[in-house]
């Protein structure tokens, strides 16, 4: 899971740095807590599913699996768009990284307004958490998930702000790795998340 | 002690020691009851002892907290108390709250206590640690805010530390929580779920920052660790625990009416919950480990670790065994709870109570350290006290087993009270254990009075 | 572990997180305030006798030694069904009165707390709300 995560990493500098995690250690001790959390929800959901096997897919194929896909676009762009980012700043090209991640920040707010269509179009139809235990995992991990985007955006906004008023340098952008590390966790629980509850049968 | 106003704190640790002999005693007399049923009937009813039992362990963990903030917040904040007047004459008002309060406990019947002291003007006695009549809960609202005024006022004076911080944080979370006991709707599960606002929230949320800040005192005290890594490790620490405790509230939304989506969100919070408590265990090791001097005050040390390894197991281990949903099914509101409750509550927060007042007490009677005699006797206590209450744990938790599986699991489940005298060998040895609890407890109260050698003040 | 784990980081992801997982235990809570209605049988409450048993639960401290679904102290039995494990209210009612107040002698004793009738009708219509709350199939069994 680590590696995974790593691997996203600023490909151009990964040779000339120290052997450890890009970012702060906080945020990683921060992202190992979270993926255990995600972890341990989605085998809960597999372990429900596989008793319920027949409600979980006469249920799935009301889900909404265009809205997903389309999220699932916006999320590894924006993931793409984070990482663009880190590395023009690797390089001291200021501006591009600043656009870089405005252009993460417009994937993320696209992400929530397909979201929330998806909710409302689900909330109008009545279902809540309680409605089965389908509903209760589908709307439980993404309206869990839904919290970590806007958290994420919140963070990359403030990293945008600082390299906006030039916080960030080639010698010292510390801080915007530490943002983008969350982000890729973000979008790594979605590519897991999206397969799982609306795909996988 | 480097401020004069700090030793404010020793009334504070005298009565909160003075309180936990109170309610050891009436543990005592609950255990007994478990097997005696009738011992002391009518006079001291099992609820009535409970209520003494379980309120004096409340007073007195908040009277060691207060202590403990008049002790630590000038020494971090580098600067005198606002007002250690203020804070004299608020450990008078508490004490003798809390004094009135038991006393009115064990003279008058409860539902006397509650007509005379305006419970029908707004009901909020008689749910489970909130026995407190309408007027002692206000009366503790009152101390708690000028509590937090004094404390509040000599920090935002002073230097700003993590740990001051932190601590901060905890006691005014302390006191908006408690304030959820004010709320007692007939509506019974919305009366429940709220109620594990005040419960939950503290022992397992906002208390667990003041533990933690207290913690991270001693250890940076009596390890000469660097401030910088002790108080990273605080941060890291304290949101583990919030990241799962806030809504690990979930693990007792299970099964009182409310919706069953809190078994799924309650059982992986909570399954992480003992995480944060793993990693103060690991926290107490490495700072020992990695000290830079050798203070003379051994027993501290030996509190502090303590704390590490009990709050693991008792609220870690032992919480983690009963709070999934499938296994809480059987389980809830059995002898396993009570197991639970035990060993957490003192490898928590009676053990971080008793670092502070060893590490403090000392150096407010003018010396580094006690003497190696007192010193030797103190780590008597510690060990009979600690080693007391893992054994009450383990009969209580075979108590809870034999409970479980004569009344809730088997094929032709038994009345509670025959299942309960199929447990009575295991209440007898939890009784006794109770009582080389209380010799600890005693060996424990004497190192106090022990003279010889002293070290001279730091 | 290199150097580059610093306190200001800590803190802040401190602060973040606390509000984050908050922010999700409010909505939580949110959701169960729409949920509830269903489960805990709110319309009984329109009887008045319940709320008055209620509080008379509540100060005579019988949580003291029962458990009410679940939660209290393990010294006697769970009171959520009692209702349905001695068959009737009236049996409740009886079993209360007829507690002796020298208690029984060497077993564990219930006080006689002298209700008149009229508490008692209260008492035992609590008793009987607290049955019909949707406790997700909890207790077990019969015997709580």
């Amino acid at each position: 899971m680590t590696e995974t995560l790593t691997g996203d990493a600023p490909v151009s500098r990964a040779a000339a740095l120290p052997r450890h995690p890009p970012g702060d250690l906080a945020i990683w001790v921060f992202i190992l807590a979270e993926l255990l959390a995600f972890g341990v929800f989605f085998a809960v959901y597999a372990v429900t599913r596989m008793k319920n096997a027949a409600l979980f897919d006469a249920m799935q194929p009301n889900l909404d699996r265009n809205a997903g896909a389309i999220n699932t676009v916006l999320l590894l762009a924006g993931s793409w768009c984070v990482a663009r980012s880190v590395d023009s700043i690797a390089r001291d090209a200021r501006p591009a990284s600043v656009r870089w991640l405005g252009a993460a920040i417009a994937c993320g707010g696209g992400f929530l307004v397909v979201k929330v269509f998806e909710y409302a179009a689900k909330f109008a139809a009545g279902i809540n958490l309680a409605t089965n235990d389908f509903y209760m995992f589908y709307l439980s991990l993404t309206f869990f998930h839904f919290m970590h985007v806007i958290l994420g955006m919140a963070i990359l906004i403030a990293v945008w702000i600082k390299a906006r008023a030039g916080g960030y340098s080639a010698a010292d952008h510390r801080g915007m790795e530490t943002g983008a590390a969350y982000w890729h966790m973000v979008d790594l629980v979605w590519i897991i998340l999206f397969p799982l509850v609306y795909v996988m049968r | 002690m480097q401020y004069k106003s700090q030793a404010v704190a020793k009334p504070y640790f005298i009565a909160a020691l003075a309180l936990f002999v109170a309610q050891i005693l009436f543990g005592l007399i609950m255990g007994l009851q478990y097997v005696w049923g009738d011992f002391l009937f009518p006079h001291i009813p099992f609820n009535v002892a409970r209520m003494v039992h379980t309120n004096a362990l409340i007073v007195w963990l908040l009277m060691g907290f207060m202590g403990a903030a008049y002790y630590l917040v000038p020494e971090e904040a580098e600067t005198e108390l606002h007002s250690p007047k203020l804070a004299i004459a608020l450990f008078w008002i508490f004490l003798v709250a809390a004094g009135l309060t038991v006393v009115g406990y064990l003279t008058v019947p409860y539902a006397t206590l509650a007509k005379v002291t305006g419970n029908d003007l707004l009901p909020t006695m008689g749910r489970e640690f909130l026995e407190q009549p309408l007027l002692t809960k206000a009366g503790i609202v009152v101390v708690a805010l000028a509590f937090l005024f004094n404390i509040t006022m000599t920090i935002l004076k002073g230097r700003k530390t993590a740990i001051n911080t932190v601590l901060l944080l905890g006691l005014w979370g302390l006191a908006v929580m408690f304030l959820f006991s004010f709320y007692n709707p007939d509506n019974l599960v919305k009366d429940k779920f709220y109620w594990w606002w005040v419960v939950h929230l503290w022992v397992e949320g906002v208390w667990e920052l003041i533990l933690g800040a207290i913690l991270a005192f001693v250890l940076i005290k009596i390890t000469g660790v660097d401030r910088e890594v002790i108080e990273k490790w605080l941060y890291v620490i304290i949101t583990l625990t919030l990241v799962t405790g806030i809504i690990g509230t979930g693990h007792h939304y299970y099964w009182i009416g409310t919706p069953e989506y809190w078994q799924v969100w309650g059982s992986i919070f909570s399954a992480l919950e003992p995480i944060p408590f793993f990693a103060m265990t690991l926290f107490a090791f490495n700072m020992v480990n990695r000290r830079r001097r050798e203070h003379p005050n051994k027993a501290a040390t030996l509190w502090a670790l303590g704390t590490g390894v009990m709050a693991f197991l008792g609220a870690g281990v032992w919480g983690f065994l009963h709070t999934l949903a499938p296994v809480n099914f059987y389980t809830h509101g059995t002898q396993i709870t009570a197991a639970h409750g035990h060993m957490a509550f003192y490898g928590a927060y009676v053990m971080v109570n008793l670092t502070i007042i060893s590490y403090a007490m000392p150096l407010m009677r003018g010396r580094a350290a006690n003497s190696n005699k007192s010193q030797v006797t103190e780590m008597w206590g510690f060990w009979l006290m600690t080693v007391s209450i893992v054994f009450i744990t383990l009969f209580l938790t075979a108590a809870g087993i034999l409970q479980v599986w004569l009344q809730r699991v088997s094929d032709n489940p038994m009345p509670f009270m025959m299942a309960q005298d199929q447990a009575s060998l295991f209440y007898w040895l939890r009784e006794w254990t109770g009582v080389v609890f209380l010799v600890g407890l005693v060996v424990y109260l004497a190192s106090f009075f022990i003279k010889g050698e002293e070290k001279a003040a730091a | 572990m290199s150097g580059t784990f610093t306190t200001s980081t800590a803190r802040n992801i401190f602060y973040g997180g606390t509000l984050f997982f908050l922010l999700v235990f409010l909505a939580l809570t949110f959701q169960n305030e729409q949920i509830i209605p269903k489960r805990d049988r709110r319309e009984m409450l329109a009887n008045p006798q319940i709320a008055e048993g209620k509080k008379l639960w509540e100060t005579n401290n019988c949580i003291g030694c029962h458990t009410l679904l679940g939660e209290g102290a393990y010294f006697a039995p769970e009171l959520g069904n009692v209702v349905v494990r001695l068959g009737s209210k009236e049996a409740v009612k009886a079993f209360i009165k007829g507690r002796p107040a020298e208690g029984i002698a060497g077993r564990r004793s219930m006080p006689q707390f002298n209700f008149s009738d009229k508490d008692l009708d209260a008492i035992a219509d609590f008793l009987e709300y607290v049955s019909k709350i949707d406790a997700a199939k909890w207790p077990p069994n019969v015997q709580g």
